[in-house]
């Protein structure tokens, strides 16, 4: 599959879906004009990998400074297929980046952990910028 | 008499502790726009950071739900949503002490009761059954009618330090307008 690399804007994250080497990365802030526009295609795209790739290792990178309620929903959309996937046996990692003193972004990090049983799901604090 | 028809309004503006005020056709372009202004002057005051970020949180939630749900639409909703503009209103102020933000649009009559009942459920429930509930509605499929997954109302009343006030007030047998104020 062919690498998804979006630039960020001022309310949409940056997005490296690079298939090949099974890293995945959003970044930035998030309340799109259109939230199932943005992430509609890039949920589609992990699916379909997900379904013909093999069992290779995966690593979801999200360093979201701010994201709306559309967008949290949409990050479940993207993290069920992804537990689904360990689940299976296949190992993948979600890593949350918060900055230090971001109780906000740590507390939703937290909360998205606890849906996770098979999936490793890493907190990692980010000097604050 | 145009100054005097307008400094009640400023002089109302000015008494409720209005910083930010729209009222009028409101797109996504226009809600980032004020979002941008509304962030630039929290920072100007020094607000705290996690204040600031919750106002900015409510503030968009509310921006959406009047893009997304007043009946009163400029843009048909055929159209893709970056492109939707609906009436509403929109303010954010500060009454001793803590920020509100607050929000008005017309709705059907239909969905008065739904929006009520959805709305005392929400108020009745403490911050961990909020929290409880929001992770629920993130696993589920949006409810009938539903854009955004549902959701944009339980993240205000997680973001807000008191329980959200809302009213209705009817204003022709198809219309009533609906009120939402949160406290941060």
């Amino acid at each position: 599959m062919n690498r998804i690399q979006l630039p960020g804007t001022d309310r949409s994250p940056e997005v490296d879906f690079d298939f090949a080497s099974g890293r995945f990365v959003l970044r930035g802030e998030s309340y799109p004009e259109d939230a199932a526009a943005f992430f509609g295609p890039l949920l589609q795209s992990l699916r379909s990998y997900l379904s013909a790739s093999d069992a290779a290792p995966i690593t979801f990178e999200v360093g979201l400074a701010y994201f709306n309620s559309s967008s949290a929903k949409a990050l479940m959309n993207l993290f069920m297929p992804l537990e689904d996937a360990a689940a299976d046996g296949r190992p993948v990692i979600v890593r949350w980046l918060y900055a230090d003193g971001d109780d906000t972004i740590e507390e939703a990090g937290e909360d998205f952990a606890a849906d996770f049983d098979h999936a490793c799901f890493e907190m990692v604090k980010e000097a604050r910028v | 008499m145009l100054a005097q028809d307008f400094m009640s309004f400023h002089e109302a503006s000015k008494r409720n502790g209005v910083i930010l005020s729209f009222g009028g056709d409101l797109s996504e372009s226009v809600l980032f726009s004020l979002g941008e202004v509304l962030k630039l002057r929290m920072q100007q005051d020094d607000t705290d950071a996690s204040v600031a970020k919750r106002v900015f949180s409510i503030f968009v939630e509310q921006a959406q739900n009047i893009i997304r749900y007043s009946a009163d639409k400029v843009v048909p909703a055929e159209k893709p949503a970056a492109r939707w503009i609906s009436g509403g209103m929109i303010a954010v102020g500060t009454e001793g002490g803590r920020f509100f933000v607050v929000c008005g649009n017309e709705v059907g009559q239909g969905e008065v009761t739904g929006l009520r009942e959805r709305l005392d459920h929400i108020t009745a429930l403490s911050s961990e059954e909020l929290k409880r509930f929001y992770r629920e509605k993130l696993r589920q499929p949006p409810d009938e009618g539903s854009l955004g997954g549902s959701i944009g109302l339980i993240e205000i009343a997680r973001r807000a330090s008191a329980p959200v006030e809302y009213d209705f007030q009817t204003i022709n047998a198809d219309r009533s307008l609906f009120c939402l104020k949160a406290y941060i």
